[in-house]
């Protein structure tokens, strides 16, 4: 293997000195001169018209600068889908009607946030109530409270696909009986295999939205320039891009004139990709006053009105001959959309994908609708669709193998798929180290002593699961620029946004071990969309495989471009020469060799001025233009994946039926590790995250009203509950990937989630079906297996 | 109605200062608003996630839920006043050693929690430790790295005395 200086080595993170010192300025810690402060008057009706809103008492109260509603953002729609098929649909500010409680009503702007909090208490709404419906099959049936109504007419603009180059434009549609997204995919023949099969089960899992949880709320700070017409923006985000594009988009100002500006961001999962209501709203106001205007969320708010992950019901009927080969899956699914789609169209399709590199089914159906009820809309988490799906089938693998008699570890490994194997959708395993990540897993837990043999309340389970590497989305490339600086160092611009995950010191790594240098050596231009190239961004997964590869690209254009004046000044050829600690030396005689300035210096004087620019971009999946079709799961989706294997063992209470999680083995495959501190840190984070969603995380409602939404009574994992956690490397290089890399940050939680609720049902033998395992299911459970 | 404003005197990192605050303010909202030391983070207002925690007369605080004025004469010590010069705090040090962060967060208010632990007990046990640290949300790390590099400058005083850290 190729032995390589920085690549590989846990380098302390390039972002320490700011994070440990109170330095690093999040989006909540920017302050301009002259600044207001916003906030939202959230409606506080599940399903209601809106008869009028009476703004005029607020209005006078001193200090208060602006009152917005629904009048005033009349016809702007946002969503994170906004396709021909899809087009967004969630209004800035409701507008008619409400649909969700949490939805925006209107909007204030103030000297500060008291006069703000007063003037929304002086807003006066009339609502007048309308049927609601929360559960997603009674939104179903015939007679349901249509919450889109019978036609939804075509948006009137472009939708998002058509600004990005498909030629279709959104036509009117009807949501009927509440359905707003669908899937439907299959290969080979379901029926033939189900009638080849020995043994059909069926399983259904119910899973609920969790929140992210994310330590820094939401929030927008916006300053619009009224002579310039430019818009300066601090964004708590995934990626600028998106957010950028929906905010001009929104607001009609040209993109160009849009800038988000590099903040630190306090965490992500998934939750802050899409653009959000509040952002818009921030925007507006800044624009109306010319003034900056700061947006913070308060914690409740980013519980009900930003978005929670995505819930769902899964429905699983497998078939499998006598000696565990799986012949057939159908899978149904069900999503508890919320009010708007959310992500919802796109996560029953990765429902499909994030298992579809698992497991060799030779025939499959892959069917599911999402459907809107009154609440909360909902978004990718941290593995999009992975967890749910891995949920319902990994328990189901394993009660497969406990009807059949099957060891319940090689009935997996039975069943994988094979390095090399090409997808339906033509998708390609050059990279696979799921068995090995099984196996060693496996073994590191000492499973084979501990599985069914630690006795009644205590067990063993395992998991696996499975994530694509970046795909295709606006603007559907990285690029990136590292440029030598005048003492022989470089200075990289990278686009994507630094959210925790790590790309601030991984980036530099890959480019400090293409040229020769140390991570000091480079310096970073980071998340601001003026001063970066284009990045499709890190909230589609692929941040390392395609965003980091973009800046690797640059430095090796870099490094051809050093070598060749190097080659001219030394008087050698390219190939005979190597850089290490800012020189370039001839192989054969290192002491032989020039120092990056001079080359620098050099390049000026005799090539026009050239003062070497590497240049690189990289596009996820090169050889589709756009997309494939999610609903039909047809055409290629991803470069590679990666994969986790995870075991966990517990003990569970039999008096209270509480389980504590006691150990998780993380066997992962995220190709090689770029910075083995960095990627431990991912998985020990998955790890316990995924502990939270397995036993107690719960987004819970009470007629469409979120009832835990702040930290005390939604709990997630706190330093005394973590348990044990080994990592264990059992990457498989990937061809495409830079060094062989691929991504780490969101596969690991699923696989854990299934490993607790399998080691969970070892421990008990309680079929639980839906999650969290609270305790009063297994206490219940345990006390109708003593009854029989 | 507004409140009257009044004078408050408080030693903000071992300066003193002298302010004029609405009474009504959090310590957070003096530290922050008024001092311009944005170090202390707000995740919660509500007293259950420990990013806000600063050192209030040698104990760690959750200033989100203690008014400014019951600072009144007080030393308050945030995560800005840790590093002396150049040189870092051992558990600043300990932190970056171990990766002990990934969004940052949360960060300030652990550092705080655990020199306000540290002071006090200065050996104190993984255990002790976390339970002491249980008001401290982290969604990113895991905690792992944390406990691990609190542990480390508990263990090995010695180690992050050094001038390197
Ligand atoms: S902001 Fe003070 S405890 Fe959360
Ligand atoms: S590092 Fe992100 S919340 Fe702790």
């Amino acid at each position: 293997m190729a032995e390589y200086r920085v690549v590989g080595k846990g380098i302390p993170r390039k972002d320490g000195i700011e994070k440990v010192t109170g330095e690093a300025k999040y989006t909540f810690d920017v302050t301009l001169p002259g600044m207001l402060y916003a906030k939202i008057l959230r409606s506080v009706q599940a399903h209601a018209r809106i008869v009028n809103i009476d703004t005029s008492e607020a209005e006078k109260l001193p200090g208060v600068r602006a009152v917005i509603t629904g009048k005033d953002t009349q016809g702007m729609k946002f969503g994170f889908v906004d396709t021909p098929r899809y087009p967004a649909e969630q209004p800035v500010i409701a507008e008619e009607k409400v649909r969700f409680i949490g939805e925006s009503v209107a909007a204030v702007a103030a000297v500060d946030e008291d006069t703000a909090n007063k003037a929304l208490d002086l807003i006066e709404v009339e609502y007048e109530p309308i049927p609601a419906t929360f559960d997603p099959e009674e939104a179903m049936k015939e007679g349901a409270p249509q919450i889109h109504g019978e036609q939804v007419p075509a948006p009137g603009r472009k939708c998002a696909w058509q600004d990005w180059g498909v030629a279709r434009a959104a036509r009117s549609y009807n949501p009927v009986n509440n359905i707003g997204a669908a899937v439907n995919i299959s290969y080979g023949d379901s029926e033939k295999g189900f009638s080849e099969a020995d043994y059909i089960r069926d399983d259904t899992w119910v899973i609920p939205r969790t929140n992210h949880a994310c330590m820094e709320p939401h929030g927008a700070v916006a300053s619009y320039h009224p002579l310039t017409g430019h818009l300066d923006l601090w964004l708590s985000h995934m990626g600028f891009e998106l957010k950028r594009y929906w905010i001009s988009k929104t607001l009609e100002i040209p993109i160009s004139k849009l800038r988000v500006h590099k903040t630190f961001i306090g965490g992500a999962f998934g939750g802050k990709a899409q653009v959000f209501d509040h952002e818009i709203i921030a925007a507006f106001l800044s624009r109306k006053l010319g003034k900056p205007v700061k947006l913070i969320l308060p914690r409740d708010e980013v519980f009900t009105s930003t978005n929670n992950s995505i819930a769902l019901k899964v429905n699983v009927r497998k078939g499998v001959k006598k000696d565990g080969t799986i012949v057939a899956q159908h899978v149904k699914l069900i999503s508890d959309m919320g009010a708007y789609r959310g992500s919802v169209p796109v996560c029953l399709f990765l429902c499909h994908s994030m298992r579809d590199s698992i497991y060799n089914i030779p025939n499959l159906t892959h069917e599911g609708v999402g459907v809107y009820t009154n609440k909360s809309t909902t978004m990718a988490k941290r593995g999009h669709g992975s967890q749910q799906m891995t949920t319902a089938i990994e328990s189901q693998m394993d009660w497969i193998a406990e009807d059949l008699g099957l060891n319940p570890v090689e009935f997996r490994l039975k069943n994988l798929r094979k390095k090399g194997d090409v997808l339906a959708n033509r998708d390609t395993l050059n990279s696979f180290g799921l068995p090995d990540c099984v196996k060693k897993a496996v073994e590191a837990s000492n499973w084979k002593e501990k599985r069914g043999k630690l006795g009644p309340g205590h067990g063993i389970g395992l998991a696996v699961s499975s994530m694509f590497n970046g795909s295709g989305y606006w603007p559907f490339t990285a690029g990136s620029i590292v440029r030598m600086n005048h003492d022989g160092t470089v200075t990289l611009y990278m686009g994507q946004a630094e959210f925790g995950q790590g790309p601030t010191t991984t980036t530099c790594q890959l480019v400090a071990e293409e040229l020769g240098l140390e991570v000091e050596d480079v310096n970073l231009i980071d998340g601001d969309s003026e001063l970066c190239q284009f990045d499709y961004n890190n909230f589609l997964s692929g941040g390392m495989f395609v965003s980091c590869k973009a800046c690797l690209v640059a430095a090796q254009d870099l490094r051809q471009q050093v070598l060749k004046v190097a080659a001219e000044m030394l008087e050698e050829d390219a190939e005979d020469l190597n850089m290490l600690e800012r020189r370039v030396y001839i192989k054969e005689d290192p002491e032989e060799g020039v120092a990056f300035d001079e080359i620098l210096r050099y390049s000026i004087q005799k090539h026009g001025g050239d003062p070497l620019i590497g240049k690189g971009f990289c596009k996820p999946v090169p050889e589709i233009e756009f997309y494939p079709s999610l609903s039909k799961g047809s055409g290629r989706w991803t470069d590679a994946y990666s994969f986790t294997a995870a075991v966990a063992e517990v003990s569970v209470d039999a008096e209270t039926g509480r389980t504590k999680v006691e150990h998780i083995w993380v066997g992962d495959d995220c190709g090689r590790e770029i910075n083995p501190l960095i990627c431990e840190g991912q998985l020990q984070s998955q790890a316990v995250m995924g502990m939270g969603d397995a036993l107690f995380e719960d987004v819970m409602f009470s007629e469409g009203r979120t009832i835990n939404a702040n930290f005390v009574d939604y709990e997630i994992p706190r330093a005394f509950d973590i348990p044990e956690i080994t990592i264990i490397d059992a990457s498989d290089p990937d061809p495409n990937g830079p060094f062989g890399a691929k991504e780490i940050g969101e596969c690991a939680r699923a696989a854990v989630i299934g490993s607790i609720v399998n080691a969970v049902y070892d421990a008990t033998k309680v079929k639980v079906d839906s999650l969290p395992l609270h305790p009063e299911k297994i206490f219940r459970g345990l006390q109708e297996k003593a009854k029989v | 109605m507004e409140l009257a404003k009044k004078w408050i005197k408080v030693t903000v990192n071992g300066e003193p200062r002298e302010l004029l605050i609405k009474p009504n303010i959090t310590l957070l909202d003096l530290l922050r608003d008024y001092l311009g030391l944005t170090g202390a983070k707000m995740a919660c207002i509500s007293n259950s996630c420990g990013a806000c925690t600063v050192i209030l007369d040698g104990m760690a605080v959750k200033s989100c839920s203690v008014l400014a004025m019951q600072a009144e004469g007080s030393e308050v010590l945030t995560v800005e006043g840790l590093a002396e010069g150049d040189k870092l705090h051992p558990l600043q040090q300990a932190f970056i050693n171990h990766a002990a962060f990934q969004c940052g967060f949360c960060t300030p208010g652990k550092l705080m929690s655990a020199k306000a632990l540290l002071d006090e007990n200065p050996q104190p046990t993984e255990e002790e430790l976390k339970r002491d640290m249980e008001g401290n949300l982290c969604r990113c790390t895991g905690y792992k790295k944390y406990i691990e590099a609190i542990m480390d400058v508990a263990q090995h005083p010695v180690k992050y005395s050094a001038k390197e850290g």
